[in-house]
């Protein structure tokens, strides 16, 4: 069951469209970081059963950062929600561990839906 | 002059500059998809600025070319301006290989008229798919002139001095973008005027409107 969601983006707007895509009804504790960096750290120390990860991104790209986060933890569930729409770039973070790739700028259906196969997943 | 620092909020800067991060990302992958690519994408920037600073702002953010090759194309609609695609001046050489085997492929075209021929493709592609999704975005549909190509120049004479009137201001939107196996890197500028100002302050309003 998802309880936390981790949101990885440097843009304080793109978190704020994810936020307000996520469903208000199930009570998810939301956590943000500004970077890949940072979204690493904050996955270590708060391992939410979701995280929602941006690609590029200064400091450290969403890339190198789930690579971090599933060599930390291979069970960890990432979802790359991107602009990078490029096929390398989908299949290269999918080789990474991504979970599933979504396009921005996503939508309360895409998220729903995104979160619903995590759901299935984790179990 | 610092009003026009007040043009935009900090927050229509930052919704601006996310709109241009998903046109720009949809205009790499159209790219990747016509030709052999992989573009190496960035952040994009939001300057706003005096038009009458604009050929020196732009000549300085592309100083680190010797000289330069330059698509120019405009574009109408209620987001109106002027998109700057900026490469090195040996780009075309390195891209046109990417468009055929070799130049044999191209009868009896000059290589110059071949490098040219090709940063027009490749800019025409990424302007048109990144001034197209942020015009969609937007709610905007736009239209465009032909892509012109400036080559060779330095950088101190590739850029119009006299894209808007004196006076007025301009939104800069830069993204700086590498074509990884071909060792290209280059700039896109799109620049609009005080005529767009308005039209993009209510359209950043309705485009965030939909995620309340």
């Amino acid at each position: 069951m998802i309880k936390k969601i981790l949101l990885v983006d440097d843009s304080p707007i793109s978190r704020r469209i994810m936020k307000s895509c996520i469903p208000k009804d199930r009570d998810y504790e939301l956590f943000e970081a500004g970077d890949g960096l940072a979204g690493f750290e904050t996955y270590k120390e708060i391992r939410p059963d979701v995280t929602f990860m941006d690609l590029t991104m200064p400091i450290m790209d969403g890339s190198e950062s789930t690579a971090k986060i599933r060599e930390f933890n291979p069970e960890a569930v990432v979802i790359v929600c991107t602009a990078d729409i490029q096929i390398k770039s989908i299949t290269n973070v999918l080789e990474l561990g991504a979970f599933m790739v979504m396009k921005k700028p996503p939508s309360k259906e895409t998220v729903e839906d995104a979160l619903l196969k995590a759901e299935e997943h984790i179990g | 002059m610092d009003y026009c620092l007040d043009i935009i909020s900090d927050e229509e800067k930052e919704i601006l500059q996310e709109i241009m991060n998903i046109a720009f990302g949809k205009a790499a992958a159209d790219l990747a998809e016509v030709i052999n690519i992989f573009v190496v994408l960035s952040v994009p920037k939001i300057e706003i600025l005096n038009s009458q600073d604009l050929p020196s702002y732009l000549k300085t953010e592309v100083s680190e070319y010797e000289r330069v090759s330059i698509v120019e194309q405009n574009f109408w609609g209620d987001f109106k301006g002027s998109a700057f695609l900026v490469f090195q001046a040996s780009a075309g050489r390195e891209l046109v290989s990417l468009f055929g085997d070799n130049s044999d492929d191209f009868g009896s075209e000059s290589i110059e008229a071949l490098e040219k021929e090709t940063l027009m493709e490749v800019g025409n592609i990424l302007i048109g798919a990144c001034v197209g999704k942020l015009s969609e975005l937007l709610g905007d549909a736009v239209t465009y002139s032909p892509p012109r190509v400036v080559t060779e120049n330095t950088h101190n004479d590739a850029i119009p001095a006299n894209i808007f009137e004196s006076g007025s201001s301009a939104i800069v939107l830069k993204t700086v973008f590498c074509f990884n196996e071909r060792n290209v890197n280059g700039f896109l500028f799109l620049v609009t005027s005080n005529d767009s100002i308005l039209w993009l302050k209510k359209s950043l309003v309705t485009f965030m409107e939909q995620y309340e």
